[in-house]
């Protein structure tokens, strides 16, 4: 018999839970953006030894499961002398991997720049920074603003993957929920339900950036 | 349209001179020996067909475009190289020559994410450090100089060509350089809205500014133009006074041009 008690009962400590997943891919998307914005500034640079570093650091994050890289941070740090709490550390990796999709992502989207608006302000005397920052950068970032917004839906989903290290966000809390009281299909339901609302507030409020950013 | 008198203050109008430039895009010489003298304070016209090199010519005169030999100087100064042949420019030193020389182009290259004002007060922040309030009288002021004062808050994309165009032409003016380079100012523009782009042209002409303008209308040439420079294939063909190209023109090259030009601009009536 489906019990909607069952939900009505967990939904507040799963819904409790969820402030570590919003969290962990919430400043994992912020810290993706701005390692993201300065890895795709080294792809495209003039000197070699900054496009050779951005495109190992792309193959490297992109071409190893996140899961791996949460577990190497996660047994690695600590023998490097780095005691950090998993918290911070899953937090800086998820960064870290979102910063090689985000940066293939601002790529593209530069290259849909015309070339003009950069020479505008070199003409101008613009320094090679307030160009980035100014001028290509923030018509990247609208360019590519369904990417990222989809960037960040895909990360809410894989922080799931966090639990390796223990922490205990809605998929971790689900489980033991549901190995508690025996009723998986009820509690695994809600997390769905918990998963798809907070994915649904992103697109909505991503619809809502996009429309502003319109000029 | 109204202008207020006068656009760019008071300016100290420079001189370029160009010696012996090349420019090879790999095996293709785009640019074959272009030695030019920019008078100061005069109007140039670069004329020619597509693919004769002149906007190639007019990007190096800011290094836009990177020249491979010979020498550009902007007054005495040479620009892009540290000397004839030498190593590349710095940043810093190659910024510091570029904010004398204020460019419009063909697609007129605002940026769209800013208003007409902040497309105007952009380089007088940042690049010449005035506040930003201060900033934006200034280029409030540039705006109202060219007809636009009550379009201030537009972007581009709520402005016409000829709009856009006149707010180019303010940003690069704002700044106050002492030469000026229009690539094919008017050739993006629809036709009805070449003459206010023009108009702004003919007062800063008026205003003695040193202007180097590559261009496809043949009128402003004649009229405005104090030198006018036929290119053909990357190779100065011949230059003059407009009485010496249009009305006598010696060379075959040249003659054949206007020749060309005079019958696709009949045949459009």
């Amino acid at each position: 018999m489906f019990s909607f008690q069952t939900i009505i009962d967990n939904l507040p400590v799963l819904a409790a839970s969820a402030r570590y997943t919003l969290l962990i891919s919430g400043a994992g998307c912020f810290l993706g953006l701005i390692f993201g914005a300065l890895i795709c500034v080294a792809a495209v640079s003039r000197a070699s030894a900054a496009r050779a570093f951005a495109g190992v650091y792309v193959s490297f994050f992109r071409g190893v499961p996140l899961l791996i890289q949460l577990l190497l941070a996660f047994y690695l740090l600590p023998l490097v002398g780095v005691n950090v709490p998993a918290l911070a550390a899953a937090i800086f990796t998820v960064g870290l991997c979102a910063a090689a999709y985000i940066s293939e992502i601002l790529r593209g989207a530069l290259n849909a720049i015309p070339r003009g608006q950069a020479e505008a302000a070199m003409a101008v005397g613009l320094a090679p920074r307030d160009i980035w920052t100014r001028i290509l950068l923030p018509q990247a970032l609208k360019i590519s603003m369904p990417a990222l917004v989809n960037e960040l839906i895909l990360l809410v989903k894989a922080s799931s993957l966090v639990t390796v290290v223990g922490i205990v966000e809605i998929t971790r809390m689900s489980q033991a929920i549901a190995s508690a009281t025996y009723r998986p299909l009820e509690i695994y339901l809600t997390a769905a339900f918990l998963y798809l609302a907070i994915n649904l507030v992103i697109a909505a409020l991503g619809r809502n950036l996009e429309r502003r950013l319109a000029w | 349209m109204t202008l207020a008198p006068s656009l760019t203050g008071t300016v100290n109008p420079a001189s370029a001179r160009l010696e012996n430039v090349c420019k090879f895009y790999g095996e293709f010489q785009a640019l074959k020996d272009i030695s030019l003298v920019i008078p100061p304070g005069k109007v140039t016209c670069l004329i020619g067909p597509s693919g004769s090199g002149k906007s190639t010519l007019l990007r190096c005169i800011n290094f836009l475009e990177e020249y491979d030999r010979g020498g550009i100087w902007i007054d005495d100064r040479l620009i892009g190289y540290e000397t004839v042949g030498g190593r590349r420019m710095g940043g810093r030193a190659l910024r510091e020559m570029r904010r004398d020389i204020g460019m419009v182009f063909q697609q007129f290259n605002l940026w769209p994410h800013m208003t007409a004002l902040q497309n105007v007060a952009e380089g007088l922040e940042r690049v010449k450090g005035i506040p930003r309030a201060r900033a934006h009288e200034i280029a409030s002021e540039a705006l109202a100089k060219v007809g636009l004062g009550d379009k201030t808050g537009n972007h581009p994309s709520r402005l016409s060509g000829g709009q856009q165009q006149r707010v180019a032409i303010a940003r690069a003016v704002a700044m106050q350089p002492r030469i000026m380079l229009f690539d094919e100012p008017t050739s993006a523009l629809d036709p009805e809205l070449v003459g206010e782009v023009l108009g702004v042209m003919k007062q800063l002409a008026a205003e003695g500014m040193t202007m180097v303008v590559v261009t496809h209308e043949m009128g402003f040439a004649a009229h405005v133009a104090d030198r006018v420079v036929f290119m053909e294939r990357g190779e100065l063909v011949a230059q003059g006074s407009p009485a010496e190209i249009f009305q006598n023109p010696g060379d075959r090259r040249l003659a054949a041009f206007l020749q060309g030009y005079l019958e696709r601009n009949s045949l459009e009536l």
